[in-house]
């Protein structure tokens, strides 16, 4: 029977050693594979566009000093000798370069004096030789690195860059015989033990920095005995496996260590920068104490959440390294009475997060998110991050002026709160040069820019107009009187924005002005369908119909396409494909990806111009005239937009050399009772006039197949020595007026009969 | 044009004294005669120009060198600082031919000819380059 007992047993002991065997070798398979890939497991960083910088260049001092500091610039009090100092004098700046390096250029640093006067770069000097410089490029700046799925920025650390104060502390804190245990630390285990027996409550843990890696690794928060057994089992195995630092460090880089916003803090690099504002290797030891202090529970002893609590934590620390002989009593007191200071953070610090989210888009056509995180790329985009700066302020403030004009627009809740949204091209090369999707990314990851699908208003009108060049001029004479239509066995009656005279209105005047009923007009006569047609070539993905609110930009577009339509105008008629990505390196600095200017011919050349002709008298005649006073002096042209009970506000404008487009409303198409004139315009120049590099000044140039000539402001026709208001128009060649303005010919028959109806109109009132 | 011209006022003075109306205000203007590709004047009056300029020779080296994408990229930079410069959308065109791919040759030929048509040198080079185009799409 004994025997039979002790069979068993063995059969028992033989199967559970073989099982637990099994196991053993699948977990430790699984600490391979988790291990060496998370250490090898480099994030891929995304970069901005280069700067160029030449003399003669205007250019805003405060965001340009900003993008200095942003590129890693270390502001000094004398001559910069080493790369990346950086000296600002009242008319200069002495910068010494860091490294260029971008797939298409390399080249050392070097340092260079910018001298400048009424913000304009006069000279660029080459400081170490003396040589004049015509043109330089500044390095991309780091906006961002795919690390998780948090897309959390993170500071990885190696062993050798950590102070011999802040391991210490953190042994001290979490388990200070990290160097003689195995992986388990039976005797600290027997020690909590006791410690919680005593105190009847869980007091002390006793789990290692080995186990607590395991259990962040591997395994689920829950509290169970299989849970534990894994955890040792897990444990032991990584000790086998890696060396004491090799842990060390991975556990240096993992621990959880706060939360600023949404994003989680991990490591102690990034946690160092978050509380501190500065690399591990420069933490003094009380700052070290802080830091090691929180692992136990960081939210709870944060100190930006209660600096007594924190004090208190850190002090512990502070002891126990006194206890483990780590510290002597004299420092210890010193370090005692040292006050609790962090840096400050700001919570939402991600640069140009709606920018990075549509570029994200882009990449996952290339690569996977885990492949983005791991597998260390350096991704290339189109980015100004002076323009992304300029935008999100130019934005911000533009929607507070308009909450603080009209009490009505303020909301409480902040999800509700007034929207806009920017975006700012290269009308050229597709280039997108900022992106800002919403007003607080934090609240709302909305993108309003390549998500929202808006009515455009009379945003949108230019495309109809554009559809009418091969039969109609700008002279073209159109009906402004009120008509009804019947769509869809329904009346509809369009009206102008506000009651006008002109019941006959020149077909640019309708434009300038905006008109609805001539819009209607003459969509009406080229016929719908040729609208949709047209819309179609310019890539509108939503649905447009052939109605005729359709006209009037009554069917929804995205904003993104929109601004992508109208550089169609900026670049003679032909569209570029809208760039965020330039290119994608591997960690050995292959190029994987390149993006460049893709352009397709939609409309002749001298259309675009003709239209750019009719969109800049909206500019300086017309419904965005007030661009004039708020300091926009130099050639644009542009719409505005204002759909139905002014649930949506636009403006469009561009130059030969940028183009922007603005939106603001409410995400549940609440009214915000102004016009694209007042609430978009303002931010369009706000940003113009703070980004004053990407300013040419230059004017439109007419291309061939376009003709000028004089035209009477009345009639269309070709102008007359008597005719009061001559203006000079452009005109597809061939399509200039035969004939000459019968209206103001002294004598002329025309002109008679004219004045006479006048006269009966006149006595008629009387 | 001179010959329309001269129609054009001969017309004009028929017409007055045939009629005895008053003298139209007649202004064909040929929009060519407001363009010019950037030139050394242009340059000096623009700093963005003269820092164009640059950045079109170094996309011109790379081309030399056979180097068409790091040349793509200094071209794009000058398009940026000055797109009016023909020449830029030349030398693109020349690095699409060179990556082998029609379609964005004869795109960029294309603004090459809007941009260079008042300069009858490159006009020629232009008109080689869609030629070289033609041969590539065959």
């Amino acid at each position: 029977m004994l025997k039979k007992i002790l069979k068993y047993a063995l059969l028992i002991f033989v199967l559970a050693s073989l099982g637990l065997s099994i196991y053993g070798w699948y977990l430790a398979n699984q600490v391979e594979k988790r291990f060496s890939a998370r250490r090898w497991h480099i994030p891929s960083t995304v970069y901005s566009d280069t700067t160029l910088l030449y003399p003669g260049q205007r250019f805003n001092p405060d965001i340009f000093t900003k993008k200095l500091i942003n590129l890693g610039y270390r502001r000094i009090n004398h001559r910069p000798s080493m790369k990346g100092e950086l000296q600002i004098t009242p008319v200069e700046l002495n910068i010494f370069l860091n490294d260029l390096k971008t797939p298409w250029r390399t080249r050392a640093g070097f340092p260079v004096r910018v001298i400048s006067g009424h913000n304009k770069i006069e000279t660029i000097i080459r400081i170490d030789n003396g040589d004049k410089i015509p043109i330089l490029e500044l390095e991309p700046e780091e906006i961002m690195q795919f690390f998780g799925p948090e897309r959390e920025r993170r500071h990885l650390i190696s062993i050798e860059q950590v102070p011999e104060h802040l391991v210490r502390a953190v042994l001290a804190a979490e388990d200070h015989r990290f160097f003689e245990h195995s992986g388990v630390d039976f005797r600290g285990i027997l020690r909590a033990l006791i410690t919680n027996l005593r105190h009847g409550a869980i007091r002390q843990g006793g789990s290692t920095l080995t186990q607590q890696l395991a259990k962040n690794y591997f395994l689920t928060p829950a509290r169970t005995l299989t849970r534990k057994f894994k955890e040792v089992l897990l444990a032991l195995i990584i000790e086998l496996k890696y060396d004491k630092n090799e842990i060390l460090e991975i556990y240096l880089n993992e621990i959880y260590l706060g939360q600023k916003g949404s994003v989680a803090i991990n490591g102690f690099g990034e946690a160092s920068y978050f509380y501190f504002g500065k690399p591990v290797k420069e933490l003094t030891l009380s700052e070290a104490a802080i830091m090691a202090g929180l692992i136990k529970a960081p939210n709870h002893y944060s100190p930006y959440r209660d600096k007594a609590r924190c004090r208190s934590r850190r002090d512990e620390v502070l002891q126990s390294m006194h206890r483990n002989e780590w510290l002597a009593e004299t420092e210890l007191q010193i370090e005692l009475k040292k006050p609790i200071k962090a840096v400050g953070f700001n919570v939402s610090d991600t640069k140009a997060p709606y920018f990075i989210d549509y570029l994200t888009e882009q990449l996952n056509a290339f690569y996977r998110p885990e492949d983005l995180s791991s597998l260390g790329l350096s991704v290339y985009t189109t980015l100004d991050t002076q323009v992304q700066m300029a935008a999100e302020i130019a934005l911000a403030e533009g929607l507070e002026r308009l909450e603080s004009s009209n009490p009505d627009l303020q909301r409480q809740a902040p999800e509700q709160k007034l929207q806009g949204a920017l975006v700012v091209m290269q009308p050229k090369t597709g280039h997108i040069l900022a992106m800002v999707g919403g007003r607080n990314y934090s609240i709302s990851q909305f993108n309003r820019i390549t998500q929202a699908r808006r009515q455009p208003g009379s945003a949108f009108k230019p495309f109809v107009y554009l559809s009418s060049l091969a039969k109609f001029t700008p002279t073209t004479l159109l009906s402004n009187d009120p008509k009804s239509y019947t769509v869809d066995g329904k009346l509809w009656e369009p009206r102008n924005f506000e009651p006008v005279t002109e019941y006959t209105v020149t077909m640019k005047n309708a434009l300038k002005k905006s008109y609805n009923l001539a819009t209607v007009d003459l969509a009406m006569k080229i016929g719908l369908d040729q609208i949709v047609d047209m819309a179609g070539r310019f890539h509108f993905s939503t649905p447009l119909k052939p109605y005729p609110s359709l006209a009037l930009g009554a069917f929804e577009v995205i904003p993104l396409e929109l601004a992508r339509a109208y550089c169609v105008f900026a670049a003679e008629g032909v569209q570029p494909f809208p760039l965020s990505l330039k290119g994608v390196l591997d960690e050995h600095d292959n190029i994987l990806e390149q993006k460049h200017l893709n352009i397709e011919r939609l409309i002749p050349p001298a259309e675009a111009f003709i239209m750019t002709a009719m969109l800049q008298s909206v500019v300086n005649e017309g419904t965005a005239r007030s661009l004039k006073w708020r300091g926009v002096s130099w050639p644009v042209a542009g719409k505005t937009g204002t759909t139905n009970d002014f649930r949506d506000a636009w403006f469009v404008g561009y130059t030969p050399d940028i183009l922007a487009l603005v939106w603001v409303g409410f995400d549940n198409a609440e009214t915000i009772a102004a016009t694209g004139a007042a609430a978009a315009l303002p931010i369009w120049a706000d940003l113009m006039n703070a980004i004053p590099q990407y300013r040419s000044e230059t004017e439109f140039k007419a291309p061939r197949g376009v003709e000028r000539i004089s035209v009477c402001s009345v009639t269309g026709l070709i102008a007359v020595d008597d005719c009061p208001e001559p203006i000079e128009e452009y005109f597809l060649a061939g399509q200039t007026p035969a004939e000459h303005c019968p209206l103001h010919v002294k004598g002329g028959i025309a002109g008679k009969i004219i004045e006479n109806a006048k006269d009966l109109i006149d006595d008629n009132d009387r | 044009m001179i010959t329309r011209t001269i129609q054009t006022v001969c017309l004009v003075l028929l017409t007055v004294l045939l009629t005895g109306c008053p003298k139209p205000i007649l202004k064909v203007e040929p929009a060519e005669a407001e363009e010019t590709t950037p030139s050394e004047a242009a340059a000096e009056e623009n700093p963005r120009v003269t820092a164009a300029l640059q950045l079109t020779d170094q996309g011109r080296r790379l081309l030399e060198d056979r180097k068409p994408d790091k040349a793509i990229r200094a071209l794009e930079q000058a398009v940026s600082l000055d797109p009016s410069n023909g020449q830029n959308y030349y030398y693109l065109s020349e690095a699409w031919l060179m990556k082998g791919s029609a379609a964005q040759a004869k795109e960029f030929n294309h603004l090459a000819e809007i941009h260079l048509r008042e300069d009858s040198a490159w006009m020629i080079r232009v008109a080689q380059q869609a030629d070289r185009i033609a041969e590539l799409e065959k």
